[in-house]
């Protein structure tokens, strides 16, 4: 199989107008190595130089990143530099044999990777009640369908009927605000898909990754210019897991390199941490894809 | 001894009559037979009240509430908000046999708990098995995926201190009707109302021969201190406590007893995955922590997708590294699912080879086809509760709902089945409880208290807290209030009498004096909150003053001096925005007097005061909390409404007045002069200070010639308390350049600036030094040395003219400047320990 190989730099800096003395932090930034993906070199570097470092598995097999920062700072950067090899492949959408509306999928049984599909299932702290996705979903739930044939339409119908906008929504914004603007980000293209897969009783999960974006016909690609991306897996018996792109209306193949999945967005935030300190902070996030 | 012959345990022959205490029809009751004989362990209870008839009920519930008065617990300044519960004085009585089989029962549950726990957090071989649904557990909002693997341990204790509610059904046999292993409530109850009944029954007590419940609390502190990964010899214990937590003030009461730290998550910190304690002396390690919040809070970087501070952030690696020992395991919560009861019986069978002994209250889980259709067939007669997953689902009671409302829970139900349980509506049975008029049945739950030490044996609390419904056919409830009992448990034989706060001096746990930089913090804003209100509430009074009496200067002039004082007022308490949006004089004073929104208001600074004094209520003395209950009550009670006259503001500020100089009075007599007692003098030295300063500045600012600047002078006097000291030391009407030189200057004058900086640095020596900068007093130094140079030039014989009011602003803005760098700087140093490199 051809392989394609990626150089990856997401870099994360806070600067903040006051002093900063305590940061804990969890990092999703080091890619799963499954599925046939596979990871050449991996590391983060963080600015200033954390006093306690701890990376472990997670419930969902991704591999996390605790530190902490205990010296006073007003500047912190974190650069995860990643190599991956990524299958460079063609996704056809595979057939799961089963009607939606006869799939069963009891809870407590475990995927390849020995992680219970009740998991991505039942509803979660986020996201606890799927009512607000109904009256979308229902046009869509034609008794009989083929189980991918319905997950494909409501991916392409996710990507028509919901404006793609950043700001118009945070990681805060709950469904029922996307549902109502019709509008948000790749984060939300997912959580409302996820959300709808759930309540038919289809197991889907969110995927935190990379896209790799080509720059316009005879220009040269901007530094920085990419960006963390997020997408859907979703679960039959016969297929087992595969993946929807909401936001572009495709299956990922070779463009999307993965680094963690879990139930939503918050079980594999890229970088979460929380400080002790005054003074307010300004975010900055750059992501280089690049095929070598 | 009153003549009569002790006779033994259960062998009084007694009959209570009709009259005296009267059990429902057909429900059982716990102490009287349906022939109207007392049940085994009752009979001295009922030969007791026989004796002393309704009278002597009356009586024992007037002593229950003036003890509970005396030591605080029925005084709890926080009622209102959460739940309270009173005291029934009379006692929940079991025989030595009957004791037996719930401790058996109880200790059974808390083994399989336990079982159940370490499978979760492990191998999940029950979920492999489907002995229990997979979606119970996976779906529960307390099921923490981030300690998947982090089963209970040396460290990581996994049950805690575990809470059953236990009822009996009309067959007699006892029912779990909830376990509780996240933050069991109650405990701190259960402990005052022992303190309370002992002391109004103490011959009935005797004569009962009830078990102490002492020993238990010494067994777990002893279990905890074992636990330390330091050693059993020094390990730090503290107690967690939820700062929202409503039921908080009985931890507090728990916490006081036992003699153990009580700590909200703000006082912790982790750093090098350790956890240590913000105390005003510094960092300290903590070993143990006994927590009584709810583990899914416990660490925001892990465990809550929100993005807030609350909690701990860094607790679950610090878990995980066993840097420091936990109870309960944060994940325990799940246990509480009553989508576990249907499978218990199975699991005891599976799990420890028993049957089980204590049935849990007949449950169906709506997951399963078969169950679902049994409840949806059964509604009306059953308690629909929520498996626990997330959402808000308000436990319903069939029989009280209308059929609407049915349908409409038949509606969730079927789209959601596997998120609800049906429980049969036990009818349960009844205890005497004292009332006004005589002793009536009331329905009855015992919540009790066990855990399991290290070699998996159960300790079994042999008392524990009853709870009575308010009415016949009330359903009882630990989030409303109510009434309690105490639970006695006879033995054969007496307890040597045990004084809980004794045993604890010989146990292994030290808790050497620690004032938490919270609390350190609070007794500051508490100095600080203390001293505005008294100034604001001057103000206050020289403007109604200025309306009501006047001070015979012209109309026209004290309009206008009103108005100067009360953008003064503004100025310095920093509502300067109200200057230009507030006109209209009525309404300024309405802020002032009547809103309780104002910054610069006084119902405003009486709540912040309230509230600062209230979070550090370790601090005082109960007449010192009365003082400050009845100066906020009163202010309120008297200022609501429209703002109407000033007249009515008039009495009130005196009562003020009063109240706040009784608190200070107060603590002046009963405060130990310790760094808590500092950081509460340096708190109102320096809001006294800056006061001064904002006010004496602002005056040189407006600059009135007299008789304006005369009326003035006199008006910065009377706020900064210091006419009559002025009147009969210069015997002239008020200069601005000798105000200066009383307020500033003074010698041994409690008002000026060069006693307040005397002070100031006095107080400040009680503090701690910091490891790595000057000590909090020194910075107090080189602001004493400046006011005395400033005031040689204020006293040289250059006339008070233009040049020396200049000189003057600078020098009081320069000092408020300062004033307020060491604010930020105990801010820092003591209360949020940041710039602390360990």
């Amino acid at each position: 199989m051809n392989m394609v190989r990626y150089r990856i730099r997401h870099r994360t800096a806070y600067s903040y107008s006051g002093r900063i003395d305590l940061y804990h932090s969890l990092a999703h930034l080091r890619p799963r190595e499954d599925e046939g993906q596979e990871t050449l070199a991996h590391c983060i570097e963080v600015l200033p130089e954390p006093k306690v470092r701890a990376e472990r598995r997670d419930s969902f097999g991704n591999i996390t990143n605790y530190f902490s920062i205990e010296q006073s700072h007003d500047f912190l950067e974190v650069i995860a530099t990643t190599t991956v090899l990524r299958p460079d492949i063609i996704t056809m959408l595979p057939s799961s044999g089963v009607a939606w509306d006869d799939l069963m999928v009891a809870p407590g049984l475990k995927d390849a990777s020995g992680v219970r599909l009740g998991n991505y299932l039942l509803p979660t702290p986020a996201f606890p009640s799927f009512a607000s996705v109904a009256e979308f979903l229902s046009p869509s739930l034609v008794p009989g369908r083929e189980t991918m044939e319905l997950v494909n339409e409501i991916m392409g119908r996710i990507f028509r009927e919901f404006k793609y906008l950043p700001g118009a929504t945070d990681t805060g914004t709950p469904l029922e605000s996307v549902m109502k603007q019709r509008a948000g980000v790749c984060q939300d293209f997912s959580h409302v898909m996820i959300s709808a897969l759930r309540s038919i009783g289809i197991p889907a999960r969110y995927v935190s990754g990379y896209l790799e974006t080509l720059p316009p016909p005879g220009k040269a690609k901007l530094q920085g210019a990419d960006a963390s991306h997020a997408w859907v897996e979703a679960w039959t018996p016969a297929t087992g897991w595969v993946g929807f792109d909401p936001t572009n209306n495709l299956l990922p193949a070779s463009r999307h390199v993965k680094i963690c999945h879990g139930r939503d967005y918050f079980d594999v935030q890229p970088l979460k941490g929380i400080f002790l300190g005054t003074g307010t902070q300004t975010l900055r996030v750059e992501v280089d894809v690049e095929r070598m | 001894m009153n003549g009569i012959a002790k006779p033994p345990v259960g062998l009084i022959d007694v009959n209570v009559p009709p009259e005296l205490y009267r059990p429902g029809e057909g429900i059982r009751d716990e102490a009287l037979r349906p022939d109207g004989n007392p049940v085994h362990g009752w009979a001295e209870f009922f030969e007791s009240y026989q004796r002393h008839g309704g009278e002597g009920l009356a009586e024992w519930r007037e002593v229950a509430l003036r003890i509970s008065r005396d030591r605080g617990l029925a005084y709890r300044p926080d009622r209102g908000e959460g739940p309270h519960w009173s005291l029934d004085p009379i006692p929940w009585i079991f025989s030595p046999e009957e004791w037996k089989g719930i401790e058996t029962g109880v200790a059974q549950m808390l083994r399989l708990s336990a079982a159940i726990l370490s499978d979760l957090y492990g191998p999940q071989r029950l979920l492999d098995h489907g002995l229990i649904p997979a979606s119970v557990i996976l779906g529960h909002r307390g099921f923490l995926r981030a300690l998947h693997d982090c089963p209970p341990g040396d460290r990581l204790i996994g049950l805690g201190l575990t809470a059953f509610d236990l009822a009996r059904g009309p067959g007699g046999s006892t029912y779990i009707l909830n376990g509780r292993f996240d933050c069991p409530y109650g405990l701190g109850v259960a402990l005052e109302n022992r303190t309370v009944v002992n002391r109004v029954l103490p011959n009935l007590f005797r004569r009962c021969q009830v078990r102490r419940i002492g020993y238990f609390f010494n067994e777990w502190f002893n279990y905890l201190a074992e636990r330390s990964p330091n050693g059993a010899e020094n390990s730090r214990v503290v107690i967690l406590d939820s700062d929202n937590g409503s039921e908080s003030s009985e931890i507090g009461f728990l916490a006081n007893y036992c003699g153990i730290t009580r700590v909200l998550p703000t006082d912790l910190t982790v750093r090098n995955s350790s956890v240590w304690l913000k105390a005003l002396s510094g960092l300290m390690p903590v070993d143990v922590i006994w927590k009584v919040t709810h583990g899914r809070d416990l660490d925001p970087l892990e465990a809550n997708w929100r993005f807030t501070a609350e909690g701990v952030p860094g607790m679950f690696e610090a878990i995980r590294r066993g840097t420091v020992a936990v109870a309960s395991h944060p994940g325990a919560e799940v246990l509480q699912s009553p989508g576990l009861f249907p499978f218990l019986g199975k699991l005891c069978r599976e799990l420890l080879g028993e049957d089980l002994i204590l049935s849990p209250a007949e449950t169906w889980w709506c997951g399963d086809p078969a169950s679902k259709k049994y409840v949806l067939e059964n509604l009306s007669g059953m308690v629909i509760k929520s498996v626990g997953h997330h959402s808000d689902f308000r436990t319903r009671y069939g029989q009280r709902l209308s059929s609407v409302e049915l349908s409409e829970l038949r509606a969730r139900i079927e789209a959601d089945p596997e998120r609800y349980v049906g429980q049969e509506e036990l009818q349960i049975s009844t205890v005497p409880t004292s009332q006004v008029g005589g002793l009536v049945p009331r329905g009855a739950v015992m919540r009790s208290f066990s855990f399991l030490d290290a070699r998996g044996e159960p300790h079994v609390m042999p008392g524990g807290l009853g709870r009575v419904s308010t009415a016949e056919g009330v359903i009882i409830s630990t989030r409303e209030s109510g009434e309690s009992k105490d639970i006695w448990v006879r033995s054969l034989a007496p307890d040597a009498p045990i004084s809980i706060e004794r045993r604890l001096e010989q146990s292994r746990v030290i808790s050497p004096e620690v004032v938490p930089s919270r609390r350190g913090e609070n007794l500051y804003w508490a100095g600080r909150y203390g001293e505005r209100t008294d100034s604001i509430a001057r103000f206050a009074n020289r403007l109604v003053i200025g309306r009501t009496a006047g001070f015979s200067y012209g109309r026209n002039l004290e309009a206008r001096h009103e108005k100067t004082l009360v953008e003064a007022l503004f100025r310095v308490f920093e509502a300067d925005l109200l200057i230009e949006k507030v006109t209209d004089p009525n309404k300024r004073l309405s802020l002032i007097l009547a809103d309780p929104n104002c910054p610069a208001g006084v119902g405003r600074n009486v709540a912040s005061f309230y509230r600062a004094c209230m979070a550090a209520r370790e601090e005082w003395s109960l007449t010192s909390i009365l003082a400050i209950e009845s100066a906020r009550n009163r202010w309120f009670a008297g200022t609501s409404g429209e703002f109407e006259s000033p007249y009515r503001y008039e009495n009130e500020l005196q009562n003020l007045a009063l109240h706040l100089a009784a608190f200070h009075g107060l603590n002046l007599d009963s405060m130990t002069r310790d760094e808590a007692w500092g950081l509460l003098d340096a708190g109102a030295r320096i809001e006294r200070m800056s006061i001064l300063v904002s006010l004496l500045a602002f005056i040189l600012e407006v600059d009135e010639p007299a008789p304006m600047g005369t009326l003035l002078n006199e008006s910065v006097l009377f706020v900064s308390d210091s006419l009559g000291t002025y009147q009969s030391k210069f015997h002239s009407v008020p200069t601005t350049d000798y105000a200066l030189r009383l307020l500033l200057g003074e010698e041994d004058y409690p008002r000026s600036m060069r006693y307040l900086l005397e002070r100031l640095e006095t107080v400040l020596q009680k503090l701690k030094a910091p490891a790595r900068s000057a000590p909090a007093h020194e910075r107090v130094a080189p602001l004493r040395d400046d006011l005395s140079v400033f005031l040689r030039r204020l006293e040289d014989e250059e006339e008070f003219g233009p040049a020396k009011r200049q000189e003057s602003l600078v020098f009081l803005r320069s000092v408020r400047e300062r004033l307020s760098d060491l604010h930020d700087y105990l801010t820092t140093t003591y209360f949020s320990h940041v710039g602390y490199h360990g």
